[in-house]
């Protein structure tokens, strides 16, 4: 899939002196005017993923970055529609909220080996959002009980290789 | 600083919450939890809830968007409707303060981290309008992020490393993503 280069590197913004590289991931459908959401972008950018309409469902589209090519999701296909997908550092892990029948639930696509995992919860809780740490240590879910939503967070540690940069980075430890 | 001073007297108050009846609810919903992911214990290994953490996070009242990265955990919550950005080192289990951030006029929308807790980048409204800004906090400076074509941002992403904003943008009733370098 082509991609767009808008404005790289020239647009100076407000009152700042940065400036911001831009460019459309482009469209996601060969008619042009596909509406694309909800992006996550994998921890050193070389895999996007965004929720595109197909079948009638929403459906999250995997791509590397720059190319664009999409890679594969077959064990997702039928767990339509898709929600909330979250990208582990190297784009190992794909977490997102799929349907099983009237349930919602959370999964964890391990690309490396091809597994699912099912995150299951009790019955009265609505699934509305997660973020995987690029790590794959943790998962924060946003969650909705009797009208109010909160935040909690699993340890994945029992159940993932952690997905680690090539290059350690800074956890901010010298900021308060 | 009025900000830092609100999250911080509701994670306060996460002790007292736990000893009395208000506690009960939170501490049933994490059983429940705890109970549902353990019953997985046939289909293999299974994640557990962080019950001190979530303990923590019940006393900010209600939360939404989270983004985790790092250490760190982004998250758009408050009392009483009123919301705001916090950013939370798990290791400390505290929220650390993010003055110049958060305005009592402007209603965010989402928000991302980087794995060093250095930028935030948040979609708020303001006086009517949608904007994206981005927040250094070793600078304690926040820069809007225009969007052009020009469009209305709504949820995005932020690269671990905090090189690239990945951002949903409406523009002329179709949603698209643009992938703007962060310098």
């Amino acid at each position: 899939m082509a991609l767009l280069l808008l404005l790289g590197g020239q647009g100076l913004v407000g009152c700042g002196s940065w400036s911001w590289g831009r460019r459309s991931a482009g469209p996601a459908g060969l008619m042009g005017q596909t509406n694309r959401e909800d992006p996550a972008i994998s921890g050193n950018g070389r895999v996007l993923t965004s929720l595109v309409e197909r079948g009638g469902g929403s459906t999250v589209l995997l791509q590397e970055q720059p190319s664009g090519r999409e890679l594969p999701l077959p064990q997702l296909r039928r767990l339509q529609p898709h929600r909330s997908p979250s990208l582990s550092w190297n784009g190992r892990y794909l977490a997102l909220i799929v349907q099983q029948g009237s349930r919602h639930l959370a999964v964890i696509q391990d690309r490396a080996t091809g597994q699912l995992h099912r995150l299951p919860l009790p019955g009265d809780q609505e699934l509305e959002r997660l973020s995987l740490a690029p790590d794959g240590r943790r998962l924060a879910l946003e969650v909705v009980r009797q009208g109010r939503s909160r935040v909690e967070l699993l340890d994945l540690a029992p159940l993932l290789e952690p997905d680690l940069p090539a290059t350690p980075v800074s956890g901010g430890g010298g900021l308060p | 600083m009025r900000s830092l001073h609100r999250a911080a007297a509701g994670w306060g108050r996460s002790g007292e919450a736990a000893r009395g009846d208000a506690g009960l609810r939170p501490r049933g919903l994490l059983l429940a939890t705890t109970a549902a992911l353990t019953l997985g214990g046939c289909m293999g290994p299974m994640p557990q809830p962080l019950l001190g953490l979530n303990s923590r996070l019940e006393a900010i009242g209600s939360s939404r968007a989270p983004a985790l990265a790092g250490r760190w955990l982004a998250l758009i919550g408050g009392r009483d409707g009123r919301e705001q950005v916090q950013l939370i080192d798990l290791e400390r289990q505290l929220p650390v303060p993010l003055p110049g951030l958060n305005r009592p006029d402007a209603q965010p929308l989402a928000v991302a981290v980087d794995a060093a807790g250095e930028k935030l980048a948040v979609v708020r409204q303001l006086e009517g309008r949608t904007e994206l800004v981005l927040y250094r906090r070793s600078l304690m400076a926040l820069e809007p992020i225009a969007m052009q074509p020009p469009g209305v941002p709504r949820r995005l992403s932020l690269r671990a490393d905090g090189r690239e904003l990945a951002v949903e943008v409406s523009r002329g009733g179709v949603w698209q993503v643009d992938l703007i370098a962060v310098p």
